[in-house]
């Protein structure tokens, strides 16, 4: 198989196109679906090859209980580099382990400290907190997702741009969100080459609750003025980026798709425009990229069976 | 830092029915703050039914101090308390600590709005120009939906 047993390790890099057009160009429900889907896909490929990776070189050393069968030289000559991939493979699945399970537990601990914080209050879907800092989020979890608000935003919107704001954060946890945005977290923690998928996937989390508020207050103007508003009332800490370098914030691009006609439900850009032939291609090198991916850990496995004496 | 210990556990060593800690402060500003000014750590106690401990009625007004929910002064011997905040006060101070700690919280909770650079910032001012004064609301809300 020669170097082709390294490409699920390598090939979420080809997703990063994908994930640029799609996070522009698609439905953001869609676009969400999609790129998380693809994330966790191309994770666990990457994580069942490091495992086989792994399994060939070391089986061969004494002491270890894998069968010897599985380090012969027939199953070494399918992976190239045996030894040093071998030994790699160890300490980086270690590592991809730690990683994904320290996620696991940092999820739950902030979901848990989060509805701990709000014991005693009334048991109401909104917990208004009486605080000087502007802030709004959707806790997921506990007894019931819970949407949590300081009056220092609160006094700053209008009534629309309230409703709309709580509109926002319901969308987030009646769809679940924090299932995507765990997922390609802990897929960025098993593969780096993902990350670009994580973020994609955080911004198109928040264009949906977008949409999905527009519409239920039936207003796109109220959503994009309670997203800008809230922006520039909480500005108070300013993230460091290169600032003649740097593309326009996830925050203003929100407020300008919100300013745009709402984008049409599941369609892909025709494939006689440059925007259409470039996602179409991106998508199919991606789809290709996953299948082949899928592919070299499925025989590596079968290798592995094969050499497996009964 | 002891607070961060989970609160079901330590309940479980020191008392035998389980009550989140959060639940404990609440339930001592509640009857803190139906005292006819300040009140000691044995009325709190007397008002709560009595099933803590007097050193435990203490270590929570303590921990309310910390967080600036109660003020105190002294009193003969023992201290006389006041309530500063509500149950929602302390909620809000409890929250904040929560977010302080988590540098990676956005996992979590997917916040409204993350912070702006300056060119963000004028970029923003100008789409909401664009948007027009509150009010203003054109029809132009739903097209493109059907």
């Amino acid at each position: 198989m020669g170097v082709f047993v390294f490409l699920p390790l390598v090939l979420p890099l080809t997703a990063w196109p994908v994930a640029r057009l799609a996070a522009q160009h698609l439905h953001p429900r869609t676009a969400t679906r999609l790129l998380t889907a693809l994330a966790a896909v191309m994770a666990v490929c990457s994580t069942v090859c490091l495992a086989l990776l792994m399994v060939v070189g070391t089986a061969q050393l004494p002491g270890n209980p894998l069968p010897d069968g599985w380090s012969d030289p027939e199953v070494r000559a399918a992976v190239p580099y045996d030894e040093v991939a071998g030994r790699a493979a160890v300490p980086a699945l270690l590592l991809v382990l730690a990683a994904c399970t320290g996620t696991l537990r940092r999820h739950r601990r902030v979901r848990r400290r989060g509805h701990a914080a709000l014991a005693g209050l009334p048991d109401t879907e909104v917990a208004v907190l009486p605080d000087g800092e502007p802030y709004a989020y959707a806790l997921p979890g506990g007894p019931r997702g819970r949407v949590v608000v300081t009056t220092a935003l609160l006094t700053h919107l209008q009534p629309a741009e309230r409703r709309a704001l709580f509109a926002h954060e319901r969308a987030h946890l009646t769809a679940r969100h924090h299932r995507y945005l765990l997922t390609v977290r802990l897929a960025a923690r098993a593969n780096p080459f993902l990350r670009p998928l994580r973020a994609a996937v955080a911004y198109t989390t928040e264009r949906w609750a977008d949409e999905a508020a527009a519409e239920a207050v039936g207003s796109r103007r109220a959503v994009a003025r309670a997203i800008g508003r809230a922006a520039l009332v909480s500005r108070g800490t300013p993230v460091p980026t290169l600032a003649g370098l740097a593309a326009p914030g996830p925050v203003p691009r929100r407020v300008a798709a919100l300013l745009a006609p709402a984008p049409v439900t599941r369609a892909w850009p025709s494939a006689f425009t440059a925007v259409g032939l470039a996602a179409w291609t991106a998508a199919a090198g991606t789809a290709v990229s996953a299948m082949s991916s899928a592919n070299s850990a499925v025989t590596l496995a079968l290798v592995l069976r094969a050499a497996t004496p009964l | 830092m002891t607070d961060d210990r989970e609160p079901g556990r330590r309940d479980r060593r020191q008392r035998p029915r389980r009550r989140a800690q959060g639940e404990l402060e609440g339930l001592v500003l509640a009857a803190l703050r139906e005292a006819d000014g300040p009140a000691t750590a044995g009325w709190v106690q007397e008002r709560l039914g009595g099933d803590l401990a007097y050193t435990t009625v203490i270590t929570i007004l303590t921990r309310l101090l910390a967080k600036g929910a109660v003020t105190r002064e002294r009193a003969g011997r023992s201290f006389a308390w006041t309530p500063v905040s509500d149950r929602a006060g302390l909620a809000a101070h409890r929250m904040r600590k929560v977010l302080d700690r988590e540098s990676d919280r956005e996992a979590v909770l997917a916040s409204f709005v993350t912070s702006l650079d300056a060119g963000d910032e004028r970029l923003l001012r100008e789409l909401l120009e664009r948007a027009g004064p509150e009010g203003a609301e054109g029809p132009e809300g739903r097209e493109g939906e059907d």
